[in-house]
């Protein structure tokens, strides 16, 4: 009875749910945000070699969804939904391959649905909340999801770890310079290669959202990417010029002199008459 | 005799205070000058086409139609189709850089080097060479169908004097602006405005905005000039927009 955006303790108890057909209700303070709030809702294909269509509350809104695609963002209200996902022209109420009855959507939220292979090749169908928080001008953030039936990995980036003993279905991320980054994937612990490498273009002011999906024993693994962007912030200011040669407006010592000089010019004329004046009596 | 005596005395001292006087009312003369002339030559630099600006930043007026894919109401379906991508297909960049800037209308032509941040202040990395310019590469290039290109040039420099942008607040809204990509390739462009900013100020989100009407602005220093951290006070802002 939890709200499914709060994915990290709800993992298990997705799976379970949705591996039993069982409702993931949820109820408390999401809902209690109000009904008007939107979040955005992507759907990310992760398992290999089957295309569905995906249903939400009997509606299909994709067809034909193929291994590797990623739809959306829907903008869902909050509220709660039924999800299916079937093979395609199949019967969301009786021939649906994977479902979630009752998910429930918070407000102003940014969540990825994907559907993927769990640890033991079984597909499933998690939900995970994506955080597109502002960064600060030349950063980018990288996100790397364990979404495929494969042991634990560590992710390198330029031949160096920057993610270690990653697992289904757990993820890591961390803010970094934008810009180009060769990463791969290794098992856990070892340089055997399971993923990669590939080359990710990390634009700034983006997150970009890695998934490892398929099955190594299939031999199935690959990439599929996702990325959020509009998480960019404006540079600190333009400093552009030292020299003064173009300063307007001037100091106002400046006019402080004005001020004076027309004091003394005033002042000493005056005083200089008076002073002729009485000279010349 | 002492009242003669005194009385050139006393004529004499007047007529020596008459000269000091004369010599102070001279020299306030001369400083009235001098000081006129510096706060005449420090006009500031007027602004023009603010409103325009602020409109080509702005979002949709409340009351016009929806942009496609905005919130159903609560309860209804979501709405097909929705947009799919193939996530197999790493992402690139796909930004085109400006290579070079003209403004005729100030006798400008300057090579466009892409430019981000500084490291250590997160500020706009101007190029050190005053004579370049430098394009914000994190935001839209010549490609851009939206959102503001952002190009930042010095006016000047302590060691190396006038900067590129030394007379970017004479231009004024129609003149034409011309930026050229690395293939040759002209997008041109027509001024229609110019704002002056305190540096404390100035409205960095919007002119480094990734979204709104596709415009190119330029930046560059300008107002008062504190001689003790060499640094201007103010940003001048020139907006302009496509034009063929």
């Amino acid at each position: 009875m939890r709200s499914w955006y709060r994915r990290a303790p709800l993992a298990g108890a997705a799976v379970a749910a949705l591996g039993a057909g069982a409702a993931l209700t949820a109820a408390g303070s999401a809902s209690a945000q109000g009904e008007q709030e939107v979040s955005e809702v992507s759907v990310v294909h992760g398992i290999p070699g089957q295309p569905v269509d995906v249903y939400v509350d009997g509606d299909a809104v994709l067809e034909g969804f193929a291994p590797g695609e990623i739809a959306g963002p829907l903008e869902l209200p909050a509220g709660a939904y039924d999800i299916a996902v079937t093979e395609p022209g199949g019967d969301p109420d009786t021939g649906a391959i994977l479902n979630i009855a009752g998910a429930e959507v918070p407000g102003d939220a940014n969540l990825s649905l994907v559907a993927h292979l769990d640890e033991d090749g079984q597909p499933t169908l998690a939900p995970f909340v994506n955080e597109p928080a502002a960064l600060a001008a030349g950063e980018a953030k990288l996100t790397v999801r364990h979404t495929a039936a494969a042991p634990a990995v560590d992710v390198r980036a330029g031949g160096e770890p920057a993610f270690t003993d990653l697992t289904n279905p757990n993820e890591n991320t961390a803010t970094v310079a934008a810009g180009t980054l060769e990463a791969d994937v290794v098992l856990a612990g070892t340089d055997t290669v399971a993923l990669g490498p590939a080359v990710l273009d990390l634009a700034e002011g983006t997150s970009t959202i890695v998934y490892a999906v398929g099955s190594a024993d299939e031999q199935t693994l690959e990439l599929v990417v996702q990325t959020i962007e509009g998480m960019h912030s404006p540079p600190e200011g333009v400093p552009s010029g030292t020299g003064g040669l173009a300063a307007t407006g001037v100091a106002s010592w400046w006019y402080g002199l004005a001020t004076l000089s027309v004091l003394m010019l005033v002042g000493g004329a005056l005083w200089s008459r008076s002073a002729a004046e009485q000279a010349s009596q | 005799m002492r009242g003669v005596h005194g009385r050139h005395a006393h004529g004499g001292a007047r007529a020596g205070r008459g000269r000091v006087t004369a010599l102070v009312a001279v020299t306030g003369l001369l400083l009235l000058i001098v000081s006129g002339v510096a706060i005449a030559r420090g006009q500031v630099v007027t602004e023009v086409g603010g409103a325009e600006v602020a409109r080509l930043s702005s979002p949709p007026p409340a009351g016009s139609p929806p942009p496609a894919g905005s919130p159903p109401p609560a309860g209804s379906p979501p709405q097909s189709p929705v947009p799919v991508a193939d996530g197999r297909t790493l992402p690139s960049d796909q930004t085109r850089p400006p290579a070079t800037l003209r403004i005729p209308a100030i006798g400008l032509s300057a090579q466009v080097d892409p430019v981000g941040v500084d490291a250590d202040s997160g500020e706009f990395d101007v190029p050190p060479s005053i004579d370049r310019v430098g394009w914000y590469r994190y935001g839209p290039g010549l490609e851009a169908s939206a959102g503001s290109v952002v190009i930042a040039g010095h006016v000047d420099s302590a060691a190396q004097g006038r900067g590129a942008f030394f007379r970017l607040p004479e231009l004024s809204p129609g003149d034409r602006i011309e930026l050229s990509d690395a293939g040759g390739g002209v997008h041109g462009f027509e001024v229609v405005g110019r704002t002056v900013y305190d540096k404390s100020e100035i409205p960095l989100e919007r002119y480094f905005a990734r979204d709104g009407a596709p415009r190119l602005t330029l930046i560059t220093c300008g107002g008062e000039f504190d001689a003790q951290v060499g640094s201007y006070r103010d940003n001048v802002v020139v907006t302009a927009i496509p034009a063929s």
